[in-house]
């Protein structure tokens, strides 16, 4: 198990490497690939090795693994997976057009593999100090890709990026703080107090009013890399701004990291204080970000933008699915997770495409991609279709399941509430889809956007197989996912 | 209501090395250089590592030694080096003037925001067995102060530095209450903040070769 764990955290370094030898995308997009589909092999491994219900412990509580570390850990890996194949045919065309320079080239995949191998490792600590370090340290390495094109634009909204979520995730630390103070008094080495472990078993002994401090400073802080209203500012302009494989790793993994710290604050807080609490801090939050998400999904304008704001709206609902709490609720947000992670990396990734063909990103200015790039202008309604939460693909069944939820958490008012603003995000994110795809456009070029055969591949095999592994998900749930989500919900409940 | 003052040595150091802390946040919220902000931070950081030497000496940790060593060499000595040396004298930045809040006005919200500190950080709520039960509120306070400095004002180094305060406040408010976390904790936080400085630096200069101004006043381009 450990030398897996070391796989998981080491493979996607591969890329970041290469990129000391040659500055030639084409290269580094394969390794990159290989690495990618690597880490998901090796992370499939994990997740079946922990689904059923084992956890792994080693270095005294520093590195541990349980079944939700490995659900998380093998939603990341997928993302990392699909967009590190955009990545290689994104890059491959920006440099065929000498919109980045070799050394840009090189930084986006240093960074990116940093970002990845970050992110994965801090799904498998046990210590909440380490996760946050190893939170921050993905929040670094990917505002870099935000602002890799350094003009004006990009390296504004990357410095609002590393500004707001570095004040965010430092708030995240005081809560850190209080609750490694909350478990003081209590007896283990002083090492124990800050492990998943010691705290979760020891929960009851933990300080109150120390908790509620310390789980109310953890949802501002990790909230605002989760992109939650009203901490949420950032996200639009990094998600517009960053290369749109950049952005789908935002979106579908960066997001989801500072979500599964939020999930383990929830649980200990739940354990030590009863449900009441976190439940009502989660559900305002989580309603405030979808309503403020389909306001500005409403607006259209730039469609990277739109998407970006249609993530703080999924965070949203996961975050009211989280609220509502039991297993229906927390097995529809862990599924969410998955199908909102896997949806989203192919709307970003096709949006690159469109970004890529009109050289805009005004959701008014393109027409008729249907016609000029028939695969993503199929892929981006398909998989705008299925973001939206319509059957028969993923989200709709976890998003059913969330109302569900909701019902029988004896809140049903606030079940009808969601159920009407995701019909609002259904007619409005399909409606501006679908202005983009249909009517007649600039013709088809055999060539555009990407140079190459091998880079058009390496486009359209995500853009594929994230909307086949949507549509299996929400026909199919396989037993051995089915088993790794129930245990995860054990653990965390 | 019961009383916050410090009895033992260790504790009336603390409090003090608090205070000279907050007003190192306040001097540099009431100042319009860029050179002075920068010294008032290094300055504060200095205090905080003396906070955490007198910490240090009374629970005869090595872990608090090493984060005091550390804090004096990167955030007293280092980081304001390399911003003046950066940013500052490559720039020509002199005297900062995109403030939205005039000198006065933020000195009076400041003011306000450390009274805020005081009473939403009653001292019934903070456990009775803390060194110095001060500490609480007055690093809360300084954490409201580098919030403030970086809505007032507008300029990217103002908010690096406004940042930098604000994290100064929860390493004040963590040694005074859990002395110290696991070192492989404390070494990474300290490599986050590093790697952090460096990139904000490449951004600002970045921006500065763009905007000539960097400062996030002109960051408009985004806004909806």
């Amino acid at each position: 198990m450990s030398a897996l764990v070391a796989a998981v955290i080491c493979l996607p370094l591969a890329s970041a490497v290469a990129a000391a030898f040659t500055a030639r995308a084409r290269t580094l997009g394969a390794v990159a690939i290989a690495a990618g589909l690597g880490t998901l092999a090796v992370a499939i491994a994990i997740a079946i090795r922990v689904s059923d219900g084992h956890s792994f412990t080693a270095v005294s509580g520093f590195v541990y693994l349980d079944p939700l570390s490995g659900f998380f850990m093998l939603t990341i890996a997928i993302v990392v997976a699909l967009a590190s194949m955009g990545s290689a045919a994104y890059m491959r065309a920006d440099e065929a057009d000498h919109g980045l320079g070799p050394l840009q080239v090189r930084l986006y995949f240093v960074f990116f593999a940093l970002f990845a191998s970050m992110m994965l490792a801090a799904f498998a600590t046990g210590s909440l100090g380490l996760l946050w370090v190893l939170i921050e340290a993905s929040t670094l390495a990917s505002c870099v890709l935000v602002g890799l094109e350094a003009d004006a634009l990009s390296l504004e909204a990357a410095w609002k990026y590393i500004i707001i979520s570095s004040f965010g995730v430092t708030i995240a630390l005081a809560g850190t703080v209080f609750l490694y103070y909350a478990a003081s008094g209590m007896g283990g080495s002083p090492t124990d107090h800050l492990t998943w472990q010691f705290l979760h078993a020891h929960a009851h002994g933990l300080s109150g009013q120390s908790l509620r401090l310390a789980f109310l400073l953890v949802v501002v802080g990790y909230g605002t890399k989760v992109g939650l209203a009203p901490m949420h500012s950032w996200l639009p302009d990094a998600h517009a701004q960053a290369p749109s494989p950049a952005s789908a790793m935002l979106s579908g993994a960066l997001l989801n990291t500072g979500m599964y710290a939020i999930v383990r604050f929830r649980a200990i807080t739940d354990l030590a204080i009863g449900g009441e609490y976190a439940s009502h801090v989660l559900l305002v939050f989580g309603f405030l970000s979808v309503v403020v998400g389909t306001l500005f999904i409403v607006l259209r304008g730039n469609f990277k933008r739109m998407f970006a704001y249609s993530s703080v709206e999924h965070m949203g609902i996961i975050t009211i699915a989280l609220g509502f709490g039991g297993t229906l609720g927390l097995y529809g947000a862990l599924l969410q997770t998955l199908t909102h992670a896997i949806g989203k990396t192919v709307l970003f990734l096709t949006s690159g495409d469109v970004l890529l063909r009109f050289r805009t990103r005004l959701t008014s200015d393109v027409h008729g991609l249907l016609g000029a790039l028939p695969l993503s202008g199929a892929a981006l309604i398909l998989g705008s279709i299925a973001v939206a939460g319509s059957p028969p693909f993923g989200v709709f069944l976890s998003e059913l399941t969330i109302i569900r939820a909701g019902f029988a958490d004896a809140a049903p008012a606030l079940a009808i509430a969601l159920l009407v603003l995701l019909a609002v995000v259904f007619i409005a994110l399909v409606g501006a889809v679908a202005q983009m795809t249909f009517g007649t456009g600039p013709p088809r070029v055999r060539d555009r956007p990407y140079p190459d055969r091998a880079s058009r591949l390496a486009a359209a095999t995500p853009l594929v197989a994230g909307l086949i592994g949507l549509l299996l998900l929400g026909v199919w749930i396989p037993a051995g996912l089915n088993s790794l989500i129930m245990h995860s919900i054990r653990v965390i409940s | 209501m019961e009383s916050l003052a410090a009895s033992s040595t260790a504790g009336i150091l603390l409090d003090l090395a608090s205070v000279v802390m907050l007003l190192c946040a306040f001097a540099c919220l009431g100042s319009k250089l860029f050179d002075r902000y920068v010294a008032y931070y290094g300055a504060q950081s200095i205090v905080l590592s003396f906070a955490a030497a007198v910490m240090a000496v009374h629970d005869h940790d090595v872990g608090l030694w090493v984060l005091a060593a550390l804090t004096f060499a990167i955030k007293g000595i280092a980081i304001p080096l390399a911003t003046r040396r950066f940013l500052l004298e490559r720039f020509h930045l002199k005297r900062d003037v995109s403030l939205s809040t005039g000198l006065s006005s933020s000195l009076i919200l400041g003011a306000f925001l450390t009274a805020f500190a005081y009473l939403a950080i009653r001292p019934q709520t903070i456990p009775g067995d803390l060194v110095a039960r001060a500490v609480v509120p007055l690093s809360t306070a300084i954490v409201l102060l580098g919030g403030l400095c970086m809505v007032v004002r507008r300029h990217t180094i103002a908010q690096l530095i406004g940042w930098l305060i604000v994290e100064n406040g929860v390493f004040l408010g963590a040694i005074a209450t859990v002395a110290t976390f696991p070192f492989i904790v404390e070494a990474g936080v300290f490599l986050d903040l590093i790697a952090g400085v460096m990139i904000m630096v490449a951004f600002v200069s970045g921006l500065a070769r763009q905007l000539a101004g960097a400062s996030a006043q002109e960051l408009r381009g985004l806004s909806e």
